[in-house]
């Protein structure tokens, strides 16, 4: 048997299947935490619209400020 | 407008249609869309599976590895923040993950292994008949020399993306490669195919 041959030879086997069990496990669990970061997210949007209306949208803009924008540390010597 | 869960991805609704782009489904993820994930995990699932089981030979463990690297994908998209290079970062999640679990375990004597790497398709008697002989033959191979074999075979990953994922040099994993089916040729010979 050459390696032409045995390489179509295993080409042929197909992966073994998954556990339903695993799907379900990974699906529930994976939907559950992009779930609640949808909620975040629209609770955040809320809560700026909110902000904006009453007059105070400068602060979500100092919020955005301060978390988008990396803390730069030093250490000086004297 | 944001898509909510299982609005247009669901899992099992996948035949039929192509499915996604990653960066689509990236971005699907991020913006929290359940059906993005599912596509996902269903476009990647088996392949990841059967090369977790082939480097940590335990049906459980292979099991919690892909487990483990899907929900920590889905952390990672609720926090905004994905992988550049979705495939490459699934593979080696699985592998890091699986070499991780191999340390802190003793290996199984080969015979003590039970599992199923490969599977004959129905109705194909010759590979059905060899499907035994394959399978041990693959999980008696170097652990190297296997993961090659099986990445080459089954995932049609390049050997250059091997070779990184084993951080060894094309040349190496081309070897590994042939030495793998010299191997698996000769176990067959030995048994008079």
């Amino acid at each position: 048997m050459d390696d032409d041959r045995i390489e179509r030879l295993l080409k042929g086997y197909s992966l073994p299947a998954v556990s339903p069990d695993l799907d379900q496990r990974v699906l529930s669990e994976g939907a559950a935490i992009l779930g609640r970061a949808r909620t975040r997210a629209m609770v955040e949007e809320v809560g700026r619209s909110l902000l904006q209306g009453l007059g105070f949208g400068y602060l979500a803009w100092a919020f955005d400020l301060v978390t988008t924008t990396d803390a730069d540390y030093r250490v000086e010597f004297i | 407008m944001r898509e909510g869960v299982g609005t247009s991805y669901g899992c099992s609704r996948t035949s039929g249609r192509p499915v996604p782009r990653d960066t689509e489904l990236i971005a699907g993820m991020i913006r929290g869309e359940s059906g993005a994930f599912a596509d996902l995990y269903q476009k990647y699932r088996a392949r990841l599976h059967q090369y977790a089981l082939s480097l940590i030979r335990s049906r459980l463990e292979a099991e919690d590895v892909v487990h483990d690297v899907f929900i920590g994908l889905a952390k990672q998209a609720s926090g905004g923040r994905m992988p550049r290079e979705l495939s490459a970062y699934l593979y080696v999640s699985v592998r890091n993950r699986c070499v991780d679990r191999m340390r802190r375990k003793p290996e199984l004597p080969l015979d003590d292994v039970d599992l199923d790497v490969i599977v004959a398709p129905p109705g194909d008697e010759e590979r059905i008949e060899l499907r035994r002989l394959l399978n041990r033959a693959l999980l008696a191979l170097p652990a190297e020399q296997a993961e090659v074999v099986v990445l080459r075979t089954w995932h049609d990953l390049e050997f250059a993306a091997i070779a990184g994922m084993q951080r060894t040099s094309v040349n190496t994993a081309l070897s590994r490669y042939q030495y793998g089916l010299a191997k698996l040729r000769k176990e067959l010979g030995v048994h008079g195919r």
